[in-house]
């Protein structure tokens, strides 16, 4: 084990770049699937006929299968039928397209877990079916799914280092190539990127934690830290 | 007000209500009572279409409720309902429960909402839990606020589908007073409930179902003296004497 030679500044430096190529990656595509998902989602929960079907199939075919076999896809198979990806943009898309069947499942079961009552009490007070969504489904589902949502995230930036296998430079694709300089240095390197991958995780699950906390106190509160909105009814008592 | 001709229902091949004829004029109370799985439940959520008719005519206010032309967002607007579970808005204040739809369904200005929300806080007795959360409110709170949340709508009628049910006994009393002040005041009420008493004291007429039939429809003093039909008799052996 060579703790000096692995940790020199020209290594740490391309892992930092690794690292920096795994965020991006993993940036544009947590955005793209949370806004595919969300669709995706709200369209099977809303059981339009023929179109809610389609991306049932879809979602339910995507959901089974491996994400390498869709990075592979993406980059071997899609320049055949003229589609030529650069290996970031193909890494990206192949997440995407899977990330976005997983979330879309999350956003389905979210929107499914608020009570009928809650949509029948909104409709029968002659709110449409949109206003119902916007004012009563949605803030509550949106709520129940934080969490779940979160953990997706993580997998989605772990998930980043499969795409090892089409030489995205990503953190693990930088770490073999400096660990392939000599043979000392692959417990001190993969040590290192594992305290990096654990550390962006676990934050990204404190920052969940800390929302659902923020949450369950607002909802709790006995009036103490109401917005100023509700004032008005107050002065009329 | 609301009138029933021959309608029947189904779920799928199971007839949940047959033959109903029913009508229910202007400032009238009906409660309507019988065993459970009887389509009480049914009949009264067809009514402002939660449940949508197989066949037959029903007309509420004057508009048919089956038909395309009926706006059935802005018929619901004339019906205020109050549920079992009560069914508040977790995420949202009592005054934000109760003014929700008067602002986004009938476009009315926020102050004004909140004027009459408090109007109506006020009548079911609970002015000072406006700011308050629903899982902060007992039962009985929660479902005056829920009836709160129905009349701040100034509907035309008002729907209880089994009211007290789900509240614990010392709490039905604070529900039910409010009732009975708003039949006072002229309310078109349609009440499905097990409260024999309240049936009694303030229901203009009294109609029992069973099997998805209205078997017998009179004035609650002569159904609970003297019920015409067996089944009516049986049931209220049941419910009277436990």
């Amino acid at each position: 084990m060579d703790f000096i030679g692995a940790y020199s500044l020209g290594n740490l430096l391309f892992l930092l770049k690794g690292l920096g190529t795994t965020l991006l990656v993993a940036f544009i595509a947590i955005i793209f699937s949370f806004l595919i998902g969300s669709i995706l989602g709200i369209l099977r929960y809303a059981k339009i006929p023929v179109l809610s079907g389609i991306v049932a199939l879809c979602v339910e075919v995507i959901r089974n299968l491996p994400l390498l076999l869709i990075i592979f896809f993406t980059f071997f198979a899609l320049p055949e039928v003229g589609i030529k990806l650069s290996v970031t943009m193909a890494a990206i898309t192949a997440l995407i397209i899977f990330e976005s069947a997983m979330l879309s499942e999350i956003v389905r079961s979210g929107l499914n877990s608020i009570e009928k009552g809650q949509i029948e009490a909104a409709r029968s007070s002659g709110l449409t079916y949109m206003q119902t969504m916007q004012h009563i489904i949605l803030p509550q589902a949106l709520r129940r799914m934080v969490p779940p949502i979160v953990s997706q995230f993580i997998s989605l930036l772990k998930d980043t280092s499969l795409a090892v296998v089409i030489s995205l430079p990503e953190l693990l694709h930088n770490a073999q190539i400096v660990n392939g300089k000599n043979v000392n240095y692959v417990i001190p390197t993969f040590l290192l990127i594992a305290v990096i991958y654990f550390l962006v995780n676990y934050s990204l699950s404190l920052v969940a934690r800390r929302l659902e906390i923020k949450e369950r106190t607002n909802r709790k509160s006995t009036g103490k830290v109401l917005p100023a909105k509700h004032q008005a009814g107050e002065m009329m008592q | 007000m609301i009138s029933f001709k021959h309608v029947n229902k189904h779920f799928g091949d199971f007839q949940v209500l047959t033959d109903i004829n029913l009508e229910i004029k202007e400032g009238e109370v009906v409660v309507v009572v019988g065993p459970s799985g009887s389509g009480k439940s049914t009949l009264l959520r067809c009514i402002n279409r939660l449940e949508t008719i197989t066949d037959g005519e029903l007309m509420v206010n004057k508009k048919l409720l089956n038909s395309k032309d009926t706006n059935i967002n802005d018929l619901r607007k004339e019906i205020g309902m109050v549920f079992q579970h009560f069914n508040l808005y977790p995420h949202m204040t009592v005054l934000e429960n109760i003014t929700l739809a008067p602002r986004k369904a009938l476009g009315i200005s926020t102050a004004e909402a909140n004027e009459t929300a408090m109007f109506y806080l006020n009548k079911v007795g609970i002015p000072d839990k406006a700011d308050s959360y629903p899982s902060q409110l007992s039962g009985g709170q929660q479902q005056r606020v829920a009836i709160a949340r129905g009349l701040a709508l100034k509907p035309h009628i008002m729907l209880f589908d089994e009211p007290t049910s789900a509240l614990d006994p010392e709490m039905i009393g604070e529900v039910l007073d409010v009732m009975k002040t708003l039949a006072k005041d002229g309310m078109t009420m349609v009440v499905v409930t097990h409260e024999m008493g309240f049936a009694h004291e303030v229901a203009n007429r009294v109609v029992f179902m069973d099997h998805g039939r209205i078997l017998e429809e009179s004035e609650p003093a002569a159904f609970f003296s003297n019920p015409k039909e067996d089944r009516a008799r049986l049931f209220l052996s049941r419910v009277l004497n436990h």
